[in-house]
């Protein structure tokens, strides 16, 4: 009973950092329809970019958060006008395409700029294990945890309750209607792909603290990210959430009572059975199929 | 049709002849990886190019075809034709049930669920030792009788020659099939899937049909390439394999035979010519298929066929 109270509580932990590190893809995904193969790249961007900025340089944890934050929104809203913005409406094929050509550059250009050793963000949160019953959880996963949870919230009523998130909805229900009422149409792409790389720079900072992060991880990144997503539906942040939660009870439970060795390839079996069963996800709200 | 038909056979002709031009060694190891490299590119674009749909887990194939002659050569000590025949068949049959299963998904859903089972696949190459022996891999498959008579020079030449054979082969088997009545229903739903569903044509059977034929020439080349290098990893099935596929069609033109081609010589030689930077190669790829998809979306080929078209377009006015 221990045991199973001890996996639980891993897997809620992990399955929270999950949820968060497929955040920026179900928000890109569920407003732009653009699945962004570079997802994981820039996670492990953010992650690179808060170990240079708090181990190298020496900057404060939150201070660096925002740094990292900033930069990513900033090479979002580039990567959407440079390169997304011009192959708008001509279908999906060529924005995958496109974020795969993107993924090889960046997962390339970091192995280049620092190499294959795995790196982690200087933390300021001890890692003194606290005991809960019979349940051990180290105080930075804790936190972390907290974290996460505040920054999925803060995501969740940006886009629900300011104006800049109304017209994204707007935009993205009915571009043209919401350029005759008067909205920038192309700043807001250009936001929301800016918001999705920024969630994907803060989970790879965030996450590198506890992990750590190398310049090759981006596509085992990319491919949780998915699975979470593919799980709870594509665009939903409670299915993103749910989703999350699943992958990661199920990896701890199934690494604790069976085996370690094949862990990483249960979330892609779920995914399997998944799309068999109800390929929108748990909450997906697209019934069409092919 | 005729203009593709030409061109391929000029770069049989070439192949053929090549040798004779570049007879060192290091040139026919080139000339062997670009065989290898023609072969997967025909199979990635049969999918790519005919079925419309973007399978990021190609390697899949690769790596079951290159494991089927690895497990048949060290295990089962059978020699190198029943082995490298056998492989197309069981990479095929891996398509059928793969096939059968991703393509009922479209878009970016078929992309990751395709991804997802050559993850699978390599977890189960890394993970199951007593098969497979693990990330050690399995080495020492044995070369057939050809490939190890007379010198150095000649056990590549050989090498080179059944590479060109296969590669026909499958460049002539893909020609066939894309020209017959599949195919061009194949091309039928790509365009528009639902005018090719109201005349009849059932895209998840095309689809699987195709999915099949492209998963055997990926295995064949797998089969293939196994028993050149007499090694096989985990690595078979990782993305390195896969962004060079992904760069040669797209940058050779999808949809069309010869393109694929074209782009596996361009890459094999930019490869080895800019093998001394590394990482930096594959940056200037990841750039590469950018600019690919933003500047030139029909390839190299589709520049060349529109300029081919106009010109006959303008010949009889110039009369």
């Amino acid at each position: 009973m221990d045991l199973f109270l001890q996996l639980l509580a891993n897997g809620l932990v992990i399955g929270t950092f999950y949820a968060l590190s497929a955040l920026g893809l179900t928000l890109v995904f569920g407003l732009m329809r653009v699945v962004n193969f570079a997802h994981g790249e820039l996670y492990v961007v953010g992650g690179l970019l808060g170990w240079a900025l708090t181990d190298l340089v020496g900057l404060n944890f939150f201070l660096t958060l925002a740094v990292v934050i900033f930069s990513l929104a900033v090479g979002g809203y580039l990567i959407d006008r440079l390169l997304m913005s011009r192959v708008r409406g001509q279908g999906e094929e060529p924005t995958i395409l496109l974020t795969i050509g993107l993924s090889i550059f960046l997962t390339n250009t970091a192995l280049l700029i620092v190499g294959t050793a795995p790196q982690k963000v200087v933390s300021p949160f001890a890692n003194k294990p606290l005991f809960l019953g019979p349940v051990v959880i180290t105080q930075s996963r804790l936190v972390l945890v907290a974290i996460s949870a505040a920054v999925i919230l803060a995501a969740h009523l940006l886009i629900q309750r300011t104006t800049l998130g109304r017209s994204m909805r707007a935009t993205f229900q009915d571009s043209m209607a919401a350029q005759l009422s008067g909205i920038r149409t192309s700043n807001v792409y250009g936001f929301t792909f800016a918001l999705g790389a920024a969630l994907a720079g803060a989970a790879g900072m965030l996450l590198s603290s506890i992990y750590v992060t190398q310049a090759t991880i981006g596509d085992v990144v990319s491919l949780k990210a998915f699975v979470v997503v593919i799980l709870g539906g594509m665009g939903s942040f409670a299915g993103a959430i749910v989703g999350g939660l699943i992958l990661g009870i199920s990896e701890a439970f199934w690494g604790g009572y069976m085996s370690t060795g094949y862990v990483d390839a249960i979330g892609f079996g779920l995914v399997i059975a998944m799309l068999l069963v109800r390929p929108y996800g748990l909450f997906g709200k697209q019934a069409e199929r092919a | 049709m005729v203009f593709e038909r030409n061109c391929l056979l000029a770069v049989l002709v070439a192949a053929l002849v090549a040798p004779l031009l570049f007879g060192n060694q290091y040139a026919l190891h080139i000339g062997v990886l670009i065989m290898f490299s023609v072969m997967l590119a025909t199979s990635f674009n049969l999918i790519v190019g005919y079925v419309g749909e973007f399978p990021l887990g190609h390697t899949a194939f690769l790596g079951v075809g290159a494991y089927t002659v690895a497990l048949l050569s060290t295990r089962l000590a059978l020699p190198f034709h029943v082995a490298v025949l056998a492989a197309p068949f069981v990479a095929a049959l891996f398509g059928l049930v793969i096939g059968a299963i991703t393509l009922r998904l479209r878009g970016p859903f078929f992309v990751i669920v395709t991804l997802c089972f050559a993850e699978v696949l390599r977890l189960i190459a890394n993970n199951w030792i007593d098969l497979t022996n693990g990330p050690m891999g399995i080495s020492g498959i044995e070369k057939p009788a050809w490939a190890i008579a007379g010198g150095p020079l000649q056990q590549k030449m050989a090498y080179y020659y059944v590479g060109v054979l296969l590669a026909a082969v499958s460049l002539f088997v893909s020609y066939r099939f894309v020209y017959s009545n599949i195919g061009r229903a194949a091309v039928a739903v790509r365009e528009n899937r639902f005018v090719a569903q109201s005349i009849g044509v059932s895209p998840f059977y095309l689809g699987l049909v195709t999915f099949v034929l492209a998963a055997g020439i990926a295995g064949l080349a797998g089969g293939f390439y196994a028993n050149y290098v007499s090694f096989v990893g985990p690595e078979v099935f990782g993305f390195s394999f896969m962004i060079s596929m992904i760069i040669m069609v797209l940058a050779g033109g999808k949809g069309t035979l010869i393109g694929p081609v074209i782009g596996a010589i361009i890459v094999v030689l930019l490869e080895e010519y800019l093998r001394d930077l590394k990482e930096l190669r594959f940056s200037i790829f990841g750039l590469m298929v950018m600019a690919v998809v933003l500047f030139l979306p029909r390839g190299i080929m589709g520049f060349i066929t529109r300029r081919h078209e106009t010109y006959d377009r303008g010949a009889p006015g110039d009369a």
